[in-house]
């Protein structure tokens, strides 16, 4: 009996996990560069003593990765507004080391040095990219391989990089960001992406299918309830003959 | 689960935040050098449940963990300084800044603030002032025997006295910033320096980068309002969707609350 309660207890768990990533996906719906989380179950490891003959049923577990695929370009008509499309990262600058994002909104300092909202410096080729004080926004100009140029005069290029397949060993670090913790990864110049001046890359969160998946959710959650219910039922039926 | 609901909270927040500026930038799309703000979102932080690289099993590491975000937060809202369109005028003394500066203007204390509404007028002591009656920086006096009066586009104020003389009696200089964006709004067309715009540099119009002054137009709101409309929507749908997803945790609140029952 205590087995059932237990894997549906595991199940349920496991679904509550899931309920709050959907939520946090249909949260960041509308985040720049926002990445969605996908859900994996998987089944806890069958115990199979070989001797004994005794067999304990798995029960279920949840993994989450990142759902690296590319979200819609938005027109915002902004100078500092960047899309990435196709695979890479900008760098941002930290005291603590780099974090990879694909939030290209970005603006300047006061020093006219080109930094994300949180003042944080992004990484152009040579350290940070400084704007010229007598050159304005409109006049820049950004080539689809991260090229910045004001009226033919390069300022800088943006530091572009890609992790290639292990894309899947990135932590988010909130705010859009990424930290890789494997110091022995390190990432790969960009080559397969394209930099859009004016554009966002919007969250790719779709949010029919999230929609769906929260539907499911709520329903398995009930059906699990529900054989928690029955196991209360039998177990109370056999008390009663044990009881007499 | 309560984990949830506030999650959801922040992404009704959110998406009420973006009602509220684009309702504001609504209401302002026809007030002139008006210029529309944007919102940024940025996801929360991750609770982390199960660590990448956990070892499974003897020499295994699991190749993904278990995060669980938090949500989102409105990052910030900037300004987009993009032109808007200028429409004429006819009125000698209303000027756009076709490209990038502001017009200085003396607060009653002395302090400096800047602007891109260039509706000006002339007082009763013959300055030149903004629609709120703040003389403009440097200031310029017209004097009152004249006829007429033309702005040039590097801002050299020129009068024709009633004799047909013609002189110049002052020049307007713009100010611009490392970072306009981070300039604070202060109402009425204003805009005030800050730690995160930078300093101002003052220049004549037309040079170095500073935009031409085009007498007798005016910059209208810079809103566009097929954009702010279909913003709108997406808002009022995201944050429906969030308050789903309440309703959704509800419902599973509700099914474990009739166990046994």
């Amino acid at each position: 009996m205590s087995e059932i309660t237990e894997q549906v207890g595991a199940s349920l768990d496991a679904l509550t996990k899931e309920y709050e990533i959907i939520t946090h996906n249909l949260a960041n719906a509308g985040t720049a560069g926002y990445k969605r989380r996908c859900n994996a179950f998987s089944k806890v490891l069958e115990a199979q003593d070989t001797n004994t003959q005794t067999y304990t049923p798995g029960s279920v577990d949840l993994n989450s990765s990142f759902d690296f695929s590319q979200g819609g370009i938005v027109e915002t008509g902004r100078e500092l507004d960047f899309a990435l499309y196709g695979k890479g990262f900008f760098v941002i600058e930290t005291p603590n080391g780099p974090l990879y994002t694909r939030n290209g909104t970005f603006s300047t300092n006061q020093n006219g040095q080109i930094v994300d909202f949180q003042g944080r410096i992004v990484a152009g080729q040579a350290g940070a990219i400084t704007i010229p004080n007598n050159v304005s926004l409109s006049q820049l100009f950004v080539s689809s391989d991260g090229n910045i140029s004001a009226e033919g005069t390069a300022i800088g290029q943006f530091r572009l990089v890609d992790f290639g397949d292990n894309e899947d060993k990135l932590v988010p670090a909130g705010s859009n960001c990424y930290h890789m913790t494997e110091a022995d990864i390190q990432p790969a110049p960009a080559e397969n992406v394209v930099v859009k001046q004016g554009y966002q890359e919007a969250s790719n969160v779709e949010i029919i299918d999230e929609l769906v998946d929260l539907i499911m959710v709520s329903r398995l959650y009930e059906a699990n309830m529900n054989f928690i219910n029955a196991g209360k039922d039998t177990s109370s039926s056999l008390m009663s003959v044990a009881m007499g | 689960m309560l984990r949830a609901f506030s999650t959801a909270a922040t992404g009704m927040t959110a998406q009420q935040m973006m009602v509220d500026m684009i309702a504001n930038n609504l209401a302002n799309i026809n007030t002139t050098g008006f210029k529309r703000s944007q919102i940024n979102f940025q996801d929360l932080l991750y609770i982390e449940m199960q660590p990448e690289g956990t070892e499974v099993a003897s020499g295994i590491k699991s190749p993904s963990g278990l995060e669980i975000g938090s949500g989102v937060r409105a990052s910030s809202n900037v300004k987009i300084f993009s032109l808007g369109e200028l429409q004429n005028t006819g009125n000698p003394l209303d000027i756009a800044i076709a490209g990038d500066g502001f017009l200085q203007v003396v607060m009653p204390n002395g302090d400096i603030k800047y602007t891109r509404d260039g509706a000006l007028q002339i007082n009763a002591t013959g300055q030149l002032v903004t629609t709120n009656g703040y003389s403009i920086e440097p200031s310029i006096s017209v004097p009152i025997d004249a006829a007429s009066i033309r702005i040039e586009k590097d801002g050299g104020v020129n009068i024709t006295d009633s004799s047909g003389t013609q002189s110049v009696v002052g020049n307007i200089q713009l100010a611009r910033f490392p970072n306009p964006s981070g300039l604070s709004s202060e109402g009425d067309n204003l805009f005030a320096q800050t730690e995160a715009s930078g300093t101002p540099t003052t220049g004549t119009p037309g040079e170095n980068g500073f935009g031409t002054i085009q007498s007798q137009f005016l910059e209208k709101s810079n809103v566009q309002m097929v954009t702010e409309l279909v913003n709108l929507i997406t808002a009022q749908r995201a944050y429906e969707i969030n308050s789903r997803a309440i309703r959704a945790g509800d419902d599973m609140l509700r099914t474990a609350n009739n166990i046994g029952s």
